[in-house]
């Protein structure tokens, strides 16, 4: 028989077209990603698949939720964000890279890594959370990144003090803001650059650091090699990676990714009004949140006791208490608080949820912090999608 | 105050409703809209809007009109090299197609290159032509830098200078006209007489 069936015919074709699909995303992925699996070894091409990619470039990917069973996010789990992407590796090596420090300073002064090291070394661990974690659930829809709920991770920090930096340069009394700029570049020159400004007192806090290490590792290139800032109980668009420059200046940065984004307002605003830009802000401080890891959303589960749990963190607050419902927030029963407890970290904790009969449940979390700040069930509404921090929830089987 | 109150709240509700709530024409309106417009609007996202992002960051977003309008206008703004007419022509392709009401997964597009509307349209040369190199390096800088980087060092794709294709300009063609794993056929986007200044620059790195 020479011809072959319509339908295998046809269903050949398919698959082929789907192979060539999945090949062409595989190396699309390996395009987005090279660097850091060549030369940092960090992130290797199945470790990679492990995140949700959102925009492939410059990547934008998120860390699937039941990774946050782990009390620290691996450093190739843990999110991406891009605004340009990293820069060439060249310009970050040990003998290219140098840390400029000026402005408003009695001394301005040049580091190698070498040199920056020669500081005290601290080491902390602090969740790092990207303002825009949760956008997609902001409604109406806001424009950028649509995160769902893995914007965020947990990591162990090694680096110096901002501040054993700065009082070695020594600020000038006018010193108000200090403005940070890393060594990644926009495609064309007519897009703003990546400038932040976080303010002196944030600046001079002695958990601000410059770290070179995650996690006791090299800090990898998709996260800022060789030195990014960490503000630890802030938001990360402080956290500037691949860093080359801190100015210190008497104003907030100027420029788009100061004055315009990352601003959020500071009264309920209402979708389509005009709010004055005296009334944002720049977004700072996390607020408080908590996250199921386990079970999966859409996880099927036989009655019995099944082991809920997560993690919750707030800014520069402690969280005090995680509370879940399972009748759509008419009751809350509390979690227990296990593992280590340090500031600017997250809370894991774990709840024993007795699943009784059969059927779709529904499964809520929200924290509370030390400053009474609880997780409402919706966040308010802003206009860039920012903060959000609504009530946690899954969805999951029962059968019996 | 109260009732000023409600009244806020109520009309915010009613207001909500009717921008979730579309009827089947409204939506069936939107989707031929967009149909119509996908040819040539998915060219321009391809040329346009994915030299400094994937375009996937365009489909997951989900807006009404003012603010494509002002996304589209900031792009502009941002050096993203369309016209008036082809703004205006992606904001009413994409708040038909990306609105606030559009599912989740809207559905997919004829995605057959062939069908992408080219937007220089000439007839194919007789023979290469030759390349101005001082073009070249324009026509380089805005529309593959963005991937092979700044001088053709290299980037998310390939380093370009003293690659071995440049001895082989017919595969070179090859490539840029129909595409080669990840990289985008160009065939649509650059003219010829881009390709080959383009090609005589490259051959300068």
């Amino acid at each position: 028989v020479r011809e072959e069936p319509v339908s295998q015919a046809l269903s050949r074709r398919t698959l082929l077209a789907k192979v060539i699909q999945g090949l062409g995303v595989t190396l699309a992925l390996s395009q987005v990603i090279p660097r850091a699996q060549a030369e940092e070894g960090d992130v290797s091409r199945s470790e990679a698949d492990r995140l949700i990619v959102l925009v492939a470039r410059p990547l934008d990917a998120e860390t699937p939720v039941q990774e946050f069973a782990s009390y620290l996010t691996p450093n190739s789990r843990f999110f991406v964000r891009s605004h340009f992407g990293p820069p060439p590796a060249e310009l970050l090596s040990e003998l290219n890279w140098r840390l400029r420090v000026g402005g408003l300073v009695d001394r301005p002064l040049t580091f190698s890594l070498k040199e920056l090291k020669q500081f005290q070394e601290v080491t902390l661990t602090a969740v790092v959370q990207c303002s825009g974690n949760g956008r997609a659930s902001h409604r109406p829809k806001t424009p950028g990144v649509q995160w769902d709920r893995g914007a965020v991770g947990n990591a162990r920090w090694t680096g110096i003090r901002l501040r054993d930096v700065l009082t070695k340069a020594g600020l000038q009394t006018t010193s108000r803001h200090v403005q940070f700029q890393g060594a990644d570049r926009p495609v064309a020159v007519t897009v703003p650059l990546f400038v932040r400004s976080i303010p002196v007192e944030k600046a001079l806090h002695p958990d601000t650091i410059l770290a070179y290490q995650m996690n006791g590792r090299p800090l990898p290139l998709l996260h800022g090699a060789p030195v990014r800032v960490i503000t630890p109980g802030w938001m990360a668009d402080s956290c500037i990676k691949w860093l080359t420059d801190i100015t210190v200046s008497r104003d907030e940065a100027q420029g788009y990714y100061m004055q315009t984004a990352y601003r959020y307002p500071t009264r309920p605003v209402m979708p389509g009004e005009a709010i004055a830009a005296s009334d944002l802000k720049p977004v700072e401080a996390m607020i408080v949140k908590s996250l199921i890891a386990q079970p999966q959303d859409g996880a099927s589960l036989v009655p019995g006791p099944v082991t809920v749990q997560g993690v919750a963190w707030t800014g520069e607050g402690k969280v005090v208490k995680v509370e879940l419902s399972v009748d759509a927030g008419r009751t809350w029963e509390p979690a227990r608080f296990i593992g280590e407890d340090q500031p600017y970290a997250w809370r894991q904790w774990q709840y024993i949820w007795q699943a009784t009969g059969s059927g779709p449940r529904t499964i809520l979390c929200r924290a509370t912090d030390a400053q009474g700040d609880t997780q409402p069930e919706s966040s308010s509404w802003n206009p860039s999608g920012f903060l959000w921090n609504g009530w946690d929830r899954i969805s999951v089987t029962v059968k019996a | 105050m109260r009732i000023v109150r409600y009244a806020i709240v109520s009309s915010v509700i009613l207001g909500l409703i009717g921008w979730a709530v579309m009827s089947v024409a409204q939506e069936e309106d939107l989707l031929a809209t967009s149909a119509a417009l996908a040819p040539r609007a998915e060219g321009l996202i391809l040329a346009r809007c994915s030299v400094c992002h994937s375009p996937d960051l365009i489909y997951q977003q989900r807006l009404p009109k003012d603010r494509w309008d002002a996304t589209v206008k900031k792009m502009m703004q941002w050096g993203a090299e369309i016209t008036n007419d082809e703004a205006n022509l992606l904001i009413r392709y994409l708040s038909a197609r990306y609105h606030p009401g559009a599912r989740e997964s809207v559905p997919p597009l004829d995605r057959d290159l062939g069908k992408v509307e080219p937007l220089r349209q000439e007839p194919p040369a007789e023979d290469l032509l030759t390349g101005v190199a001082s073009r070249g390096e324009a026509s380089y800088a805005n529309n593959c830098q963005a991937c092979h980087g700044t001088d053709a060092t290299g980037g998310h794709g390939p380093k370009l200078a003293k690659n071995p294709i440049l001895k082989h300009e017919d595969l070179f063609w090859d490539t840029v006209l129909h595409g080669r794993g990840p990289m985008p056929a160009w065939g649509s986007v650059l003219s010829h007489q881009d390709i080959a200044d383009i090609y005589a620059w490259l051959s300068t790195r």
